[in-house]
């Protein structure tokens, strides 16, 4: 099966790092339903052009995290996700860009209410293009 | 941790003209490795050494757990498949065919299945002698010979010389199948840095007969990096960055500098108030070719 991974070859993350964060997403979100079988590790990383050591790791990480299982000889599966850990995945994401956002301010010297009001006008803006 | 596939102690061969060696050497199993080098670093003599078609003056070589070199132990060669950096002519006479079936006799394991199967693949006409073969074709014929037989280890020199861009998709991709299992092992040595990247897992450098060291390939090609920095006018000493390989003034404040380090140097740059304006990664071309510069200075010193 193909899945939506798409690495940066530029990117300063390391690439296991790249992989393990967007299948970490298609996983909390939904995308991959619980009981996915996934690609064997050398398929994966044939498509992802890196290497097995790469994937093995990113598969054995979310494992440990509960979110992959693996059954022997059959392949790794999406495991079951919590809706408590389903919330803290949702929002680790967004914090994790909101801290961007709030560095790239700090950096040309923005205000805390400079920034607030910023964050505001984009919600404002979003919702009202979104009609929502 | 699994024995090796391959493992290679002290081993020294002394020709006329070359000197191979001492390498040391530990193969994994399960994994694609690529020996990466220049021409006439040694990499042929190597696979040759391997599998005992030379011997070396010095060391010990292990394959697939047996020692190699005390007898002629066809058992465990019927175990490996290789693809030599050039054909033999003795062959050119006989239909593919019937090079298979003289082939065949020496692989109990041999799967006439498969071989139907890579035949059909790879498009080859098993009527049409070797002699009429083009080059891309033989090569595509010896892969399929190599393979039939569903080897533990997979040995290739060179195996996409003069093989056209689809034959070679064809190659990446039945290589690749033949890896699922995760038993499996492949040596290759190979001058198509498109074909290291897609294939391997681990990286070996091999020149003037030395090897250089072993990488996990993602690693390598995450840690050499091409960046931009601006000093801001301060004098940096460039030769105490971690991994720093080569600095050129670039003009103004600018320095082109080359690591092999990407996340301590980044750190060691932040710490010095050095900003970096862009980096970029290195292509394993020139990884090699900064590894090889480092060699010679090495060797100079």
């Amino acid at each position: 099966m193909w899945i939506p991974i798409q690495l940066n070859e530029q990117s300063a993350e390391p690439m296991y790092h790249q992989i393990e964060v967007q299948l970490r997403a298609l996983i909390v979100s939904g995308q991959l339903a619980e009981g996915t079988l996934l690609p064997s590790i050398r398929e994966l990383a044939q498509t992802l052009k890196c290497s097995v050591i790469t994937i093995r790791r990113v598969y054995q990480d979310l494992e440990n995290e509960g979110l992959l299982r693996t059954k022997q000889g059959t392949g790794t599966y999406v495991a079951k996700v919590g809706d408590e850990m389903r919330d803290i995945h949702r929002r680790s994401s967004v914090i994790e860009a909101l801290e961007a956002a709030v560095d790239a301010g700090v950096r040309v010297r923005c205000s805390d209410e400079e920034m607030m009001e910023m964050l505001r006008d984009i919600l404002q803006r979003r919702r009202n293009a979104n009609g929502t | 941790m699994q024995s090796p596939a391959i493992e290679v102690k002290g081993m020294v061969q002394k020709r006329s003209h070359f000197e191979l060696g001492p390498i040391d050497l530990a193969i994994p199993r399960g994994y694609v490795t690529a020996i990466v080098g220049p021409n006439g670093s040694g990499k042929s003599s190597l696979f040759r050494c391997l599998l005992d078609l030379a011997k070396p003056d010095r060391g010990e070589i292990e394959v697939l757990g047996e020692k190699q070199g005390a007898f002629d132990n066809w058992q465990m060669k019927a175990r490996i498949g290789y693809v030599p950096e050039e054909n033999s002519s003795v062959y050119d006479h006989m239909k593919a065919e019937q090079k298979a079936a003289f082939t065949r006799q020496w692989y109990p394991q041999w799967d006439i299945n498969r071989y139907q199967e890579l035949i059909r693949r790879f498009e080859i006409d098993p009527s049409l002698k070797l002699r009429k073969m083009s080059k891309g074709m033989r090569r595509k014929f010896d892969l399929i010979l190599a393979m039939a037989h569903n080897p533990e280890l997979l040995l290739l020199d060179e195996p996409s010389s003069g093989l056209d861009p689809i034959a070679w998709r064809t190659m990446i991709d039945v290589i690749h199948r033949y890896m699922e299992s995760g038993e499996r092992t492949v040596l290759m040595a190979s001058h198509i840095i498109d074909e290291v990247r897609r294939l391997a897992d681990y990286i070996v450098f091999i020149v003037h007969g030395r090897v250089l060291g072993m990488y996990e390939k993602d690693t390598l090609l995450e840690s050499w990096s091409m960046l931009y920095a601006d000093t801001a006018g301060s004098k940096e000493q460039w030769r105490s960055m971690p991994g720093c390989h080569s600095a050129e003034f670039a003009g103004g404040s600018t320095y082109k500098v080359v690591t092999s380090n990407m996340i301590e140097s980044e750190e060691w740059c932040r710490a010095r108030g050095i900003h970096i304006l862009s980096k970029q990664r290195l292509e394993l071309d020139d990884i090699l070719t900064a590894m090889i510069e480092q060699e010679r200075l090495r060797i100079q010193s």
